[in-house]
C-alpha cells in the first residue's frame, strides 16, 4: 500500500463497523436497510444514530429480518436510488434468494458482510464459509484487510457497482471480530472528496430505472435464448469489472492518496521464492512474520486477494507465474476437495504457474486465530515444499489431530 | 342511445376512469376470478401504479417474457418470499427522491398468508406507503391447487385430499384481513367481484389511505379451476359467500372495523358450497363445522364493529 | 459479446412501449355469447363482470362482445338481468 499525505482528512482512532458506517454515510445512499446480528450490530447502531442526528439524509428501514433488507434495497435500487446494507453469516443465508434475485436483475446494492462462520447456531466465530457459501451467487466480492480498507473498499464498491458498465452488486467482506471490534487509526476522508470521487457516476449514462408510468418492467422470464443471453450478459460484466476495479483504484489513489494494487495486492512478491494466499485480517500477520523471515534470509510473500468473485485469474496467475512453491490460506472448508476453496479454485490454473507447487492450509475457522506461530509453520512448510521435501497437501494448522496417521 | 337506456347504466362504470392497460388476450382460465380483479385495479387506481407480482397464477401475465410485457403497468416482478419488502423499497425510494407513486403489491394468499406472511406483517407494522392486495383464491393454484392458511375447512386441495383418514383440509381458515387490520394500520378492507362498487370504493379509500401509510385489501377471488365451479359461476360464488358471511365486506378506517354489508338473513353455508366441488364430499355434520367456523369469524368481527368511539385509533402518527 | 436479441437492457426488462404480446383466446371457446339487442336494457352488468372487459359498446345502445378474445365462460350470459345473452355453441357458426 502507498499512502500519501492528505491535508484534508482525518485520521479517527474507529473499528472496522464504524469504518463500514462512516463509508456509507459518505456515499449519500437514498436507502438503508439492516438488521442487526453479530458482530455487524454496530454498522447499522451507527447508521441509526447518525440518521437520528440528522447527519445521514436518507430512507432508513428497520426490517424485521435480512430477508426483508435485501428485498427492499435491491428494489429501491432498482428504482434508481443508491443503497446499502449490512450483514453477517447467518442473516446473510437468510437474504439469499434475494441475494440470487438481485445478481439476476443486475440491482448494482453496496453492502457489507462481516464474516462469520455459519455451522454454529449460538457460536459467533469467524471464519469465511458464510461468503464462501454464496459465492458463485453473481455478485462481485471484495476483501478487506484492515479498518482503513474497509472505509476505502465499500467507496470503491459503489463506483463498481454503480458503473454502466457493470451494474453488479457489490459485497464488501471484512472478518468478524478481527476487525468488526478492532479499533486502529483510520483516515477519514472529506465529504467533498468522497462527492467527486463518485461524480464520475453521474456523467454516466442512465442505467434503466422502474418509475411508475414508465412503461418498463423488472423481472421479465427470459425465453427462448432470452435467459441465456442474459446469463451470459452477467458473465462479461463480470469480467469486465476486473479492469474497471483496477482503474477505479488507480483514481482512488490520485483523490485519496491510497492504491492497493487493484484486484491483488503483492507484498514482497518482486524476489520471492515461497509465497502464501492469503484474504482479509490474516493478512496483517503475514505480512509481519514475512518482515521476519526475511531477516532470516527467506524470501517470502504475500499475495493478498481483495477481489474474490470474479476469480482474478490473470492477476494471480501474473503475480505468482514462476514461484517455487504456494501455500494458500483458506478460513473455510470446501467439500469434497480436502483442500480449502479458493486453494482448489486456484489449482484450477496450475498449469499457467510455470511449475509452482502448491499446498493448502486451513486455519482461523471456528473461531481459532491465525496467529503469527501458525503463519510462520506456513512459510516454513511452503519453504519445505519448494526445497522439495514431501509435505502434506492440506494442514489444518491448528488442529494437528488432522494430520494424524488417516488423516486427510 | 336514448337517455332511458343510459340511466340504467350500472354506476360501478363511472368508477373505470383509467384504461385496461392488460392485453385483451392473456392466459387466464375462462372465468378466472384473478383475472377480473387483475382488469378492475388500475381502471380504478390509474395506469401510473408500480404493481409487484410473485410467482403465482397471476405471474405469467404481470411479469413479462423477454423484451415484451402483456400490460402497460411499470411492474416489478420479484420471490414469493420478499414482496412487501420489495414495496417497501420501492416506496421508500420513491418517497426520498419525491417521485410521486401509487406501489401496489399484488399476491396470492400463498404469498400473503404463508410464505410472505412475515415481511407482509413487518411492513405493516413499519406503516410502509404502499398498498398490498391479496387475491385470494383459497390455494396455491399455480403449482397444481394445494391447501394454503386461507384454504378452508372441508376443501379438498391436492394435499388435502378427500380420503377415508381425511375430510379434505382437517383445519379452519385463518383470517388474513382480520389479522391485518390488527396491525393498526390506516386502512384494512375486504372486497369481492360481485359487488364491484363497494370493491371501487375501497380501491380508492386505499389510494388515500396509502398517504398515511400501509392499506391492506383483502379480495375474495374464486377460481373455476381450482376449486370445481362453472366458469359462468364466478360472479355467483362471490354473491353467496357475501350472502351467507362466507366472506362479509368490510372495512377498517383508522382502525375503526365497519361492515359495508350488512346481510339482514345470512343464509346457510351450504348454499355457498353447493355451487363448488371441492366442497362436494362434505356430510352435513362436517358443513355444520364450517358453519360454525364462518359464524365464529362473523361473531368476531360483529363484535370488533361494535367498539364505537372508544377504541379510534390517533389518525396518523405523523400528524 | 453478448447480444441484445432478446433484451434491451443488461438485466431482464420488458418494455411495454413495444406492442403488448397477445394470445388468440377468442379460439378457446366453446360457445359464443349472442346479445339480444332488444331485451338489453343497457345496464351494462355483462361488461362489468366479463373477466376479459371485451363486453364493449355499441352505439350506446346495447354491448356486443369481442370474439377475438371472449374466453366463452358464460358469466355475460349468466349476470344479465334480462337474459338478453345466449350462450350458443361455437359449431354453430362454423360453415
Ligand atoms: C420460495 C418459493 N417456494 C415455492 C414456490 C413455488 N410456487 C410457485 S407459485 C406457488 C403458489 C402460489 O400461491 P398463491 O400465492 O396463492 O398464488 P396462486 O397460484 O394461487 O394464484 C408456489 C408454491 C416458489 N415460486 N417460491
Ligand atoms: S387456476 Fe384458477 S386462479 Fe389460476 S388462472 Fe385458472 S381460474 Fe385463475
Ligand atoms: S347485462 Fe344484459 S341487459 Fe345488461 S347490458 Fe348486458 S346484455 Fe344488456
Ligand atoms: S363469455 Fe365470458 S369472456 Fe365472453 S364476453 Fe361473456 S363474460 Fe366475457
Ligand atoms: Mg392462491
Amino acid at each position: 500500500m502507498i499512502t500519501k499525505v492528505q491535508k484534508k482528512s482525518q485520521i479517527k482512532v474507529i473499528t472496522g463497523n464504524a469504518a463500514a458506517a462512516i463509508a456509507a454515510k459518505l456515499a449519500r445512499p437514498d436507502v438503508v436497510a439492516a438488521y442487526p446480528i453479530t458482530p455487524q450490530t454496530e454498522v447499522i447502531e451507527q447508521i441509526s444514530q447518525f440518521h437520528a442526528n440528522g447527519e445521514m439524509d436518507c430512507e432508513l428501514i428497520t426490517v424485521e429480518g435480512e430477508n426483508s433488507a435485501m428485498n427492499a434495497v435491491m428494489a429501491a435500487s432498482l428504482a434508481g436510488g443508491r443503497v446499502f446494507t449490512a450483514t453477517s453469516s447467518w442473516g446473510l443465508v437468510f437474504m439469499y434468494d434475494a441475494i440470487l434475485a438481485a445478481a439476476g436483475a443486475r440491482a448494482p446494492i453496496v453492502m457489507v458482510n462481516v464474516n462469520r462462520e455459519t455451522p454454529g447456531i449460538i457460536a459467533v466465530s469467524s471464519g469465511q464459509q458464510d461468503m464462501i457459501s454464496t459465492r458463485d451467487a453473481g455478485w462481485i466480492f471484495l476483501i478487506a484487510e484492515d479498518c482503513q480498507e474497509v472505509l476505502d473498499l465499500v467507496l470503491q464498491a459503489y463506483r463498481l457497482a454503480e458503473d454502466y458498465d457493470i451494474q453488479v452488486p457489490v459485497m464488501v467482506h471484512y472478518d468478524g471480530f478481527y476487525l468488526s471490534y478492532l479499533s486502529e487509526g483510520v483516515d477519514v476522508p472529506i465529504q467533498e472528496d468522497v462527492d467527486r470521487f463518485l461524480s464520475v457516476l453521474k456523467t454516466q449514462p442512465e442505467r434503466t430505472k422502474l418509475v411508475p408510468g414508465g412503461r418498463l418492467g423488472c423481472g421479465s422470464h427470459g425465453i427462448l435464448g432470452g435467459y441465456l443471453e442474459l446469463r451470459h450478459k452477467h458473465v462479461s460484466a463480470m469480467e469486465r469489472a476486473k479492469a474497471k476495479f483496477q482503474q477505479i483504484d488507480k483514481e482512488y489513489e490520485e483523490i485519496f492518496g491510497r492504491s492497493y494494487g487493484g484486484l491483488v495486492e503483492e507484498y514482497r512478491m518482486d524476489d520471492a521464492d515461497v509465497v502464501l494466499v492469503g484474504s482479509g485480517s490474516m493478512c496483517g500477520t503475514i505480512k509481519s512474520v514475512i518482515d521476519e523471515k526475511r531477516e532470516e534470509g527467506v524470501k517470502a510473500g504475500l499475495l493478498k486477494m481483495r477481489m474474490y468473485r470474479p476469480f482474478p485469474s490473470e492477476a494471480m496467475i501474473k503475480a505468482l507465474k514462476g514461484k517455487k512453491a504456494i501455500g494458500v490460506v483458506d478460513r473455510s472448508l470446501c467439500f469434497g476437495f480436502k483442500g480449502g476453496p479458493i486453494y482448489t479454485e486456484l489449482k484450477a490454473f496450475e498449469t499457467k504457474l510455470g511449475g509452482s507447487k502448491m499446498i493448502s492450509f486451513i486455519d482461523g475457522i471456528a473461531n481459532t486465530d491465525i496467529t503469527k506461530i501458525n503463519v510462520a509453520t506456513m512459510i516454513d512448510t511452503t519453504c519445505d515444499l519448494a526445497a522439495g521435501k514431501n509435505v502434506r497437501e492440506v494442514t489444518w494448522v491448528s488442529y494437528p489431530e488432522a494430520q494424524e496417521e488417516g488423516g486427510l | 342511445m336514448t337517455e332511458k337506456k343510459k340511466d340504467n347504466l350500472t354506476k360501478v362504470m363511472d368508477y373505470l376512469k383509467h384504461e385496461d392497460p392488460f392485453s385483451k388476450g392473456v392466459a387466464f382460465c375462462p372465468g378466472c376470478g384473478l383475472e377480473l380483479l387483475l382488469r378492475f385495479i388500475p381502471q380504478v387506481m390509474g395506469n401510473d401504479i408500480v404493481i409487484t407480482g410473485t410467482p403465482s397464477c397471476s405471474a405469467p401475465v404481470l411479469l413479462g417474457q423477454n423484451n415484451q410485457s402483456w400490460h402497460t403497468l411499470s411492474y416489478f416482478g420479484t420471490l414469493m418470499t420478499g414482496a412487501a419488502a420489495n414495496a417497501t423499497g420501492l416506496a421508500r425510494y420513491y418517497r426520498k427522491a419525491g417521485i410521486k407513486n401509487t406501489v401496489v403489491c399484488f399476491n396470492g394468499d400463498g404469498t400473503a398468508a404463508d410464505i410472505g406472511f412475515g415481511n407482509l406483517s413487518g411492513a405493516a407494522e413499519r406503516n410502509e406507503p404502499f398498498i398490498y392486495i391479496c387475491y385470494d383464491n383459497e390455494g396455491y393454484m399455480n403449482t397444481g391447487i394445494q391447501k394454503s392458511g386461507t384454504t378452508p375447512f372441508g376443501a379438498t386441495t391436492t394435499t388435502t385430499p378427500f380420503g377415508s383418514a381425511s375430510k379434505g383440509k382437517n383445519l379452519r381458515r385463518m383470517n388474513l384481513a382480520l389479522k391485518m387490520a390488527m396491525h393498526k394500520i390506516p386502512y384494512a378492507a375486504t372486497a369481492t367481484l360481485s359487488d364491484l362498487d363497494d370493491l371501487a370504493k375501497k380501491l380508492l379509500k386505499a389510494k388515500e389511505a396509502k398517504k398515511r401509510g400501509f392499506a391492506f385489501l383483502h379480495v375474495f377471488a374464486p377460481c373455476t379451476t381450482g376449486w370445481g365451479f362453472a366458469p359462468e359461476n364466478t360472479i355467483e360464488v362471490c354473491r353467496r359467500a357475501v350472502k351467507t358471511n362466507y366472506f362479509p365486506l368490510w372495512e377498517a378506517e383508522n382502525g375503526k372495523i365497519r361492515m359495508t354489508k350488512t346481510v339482514k338473513k345470512p343464509k346457510p353455508v351450504s348454499t355457498y358450497t353447493e355451487l363448488i366441488k371441492k366442497f362436494a364430499h362434505l356430510s352435513q355434520e362436517d358443513l355444520q363445522i364450517l358453519q360454525d367456523d364462518v359464524d365464529y369469524e362473523y361473531c368476531m368481527l360483529g363484535g370488533l364493529s361494535l367498539l364505537e368511539g372508544e377504541c379510534r385509533l390517533p389518525a396518523s402518527l405523523e400528524d | 459479446m453478448s447480444s441484445n436479441k432478446y433484451f434491451k437492457h443488461e438485466g431482464p426488462w420488458s418494455d411495454s412501449n413495444d406492442p403488448l404480446m397477445c394470445s388468440d383466446t377468442g379460439d378457446w371457446r366453446t360457445k359464443r355469447p349472442v346479445v339480444d339487442k332488444d331485451k338489453c336494457i343497457f345496464c351494462g352488468f355483462c361488461a362489468i363482470y366479463c373477466p376479459i372487459q371485451v363486453m364493449e359498446m355499441v352505439e350506446e345502445s346495447y354491448f356486443s362482445p369481442d370474439l377475438d378474445f371472449c374466453k366463452g365462460c358464460g358469466i355475460c350470459a349468466k349476470e344479465c338481468p334480462k337474459n338478453a345473452i345466449s350462450m350458443m355453441p361455437e359449431g354453430d357458426f362454423k360453415k
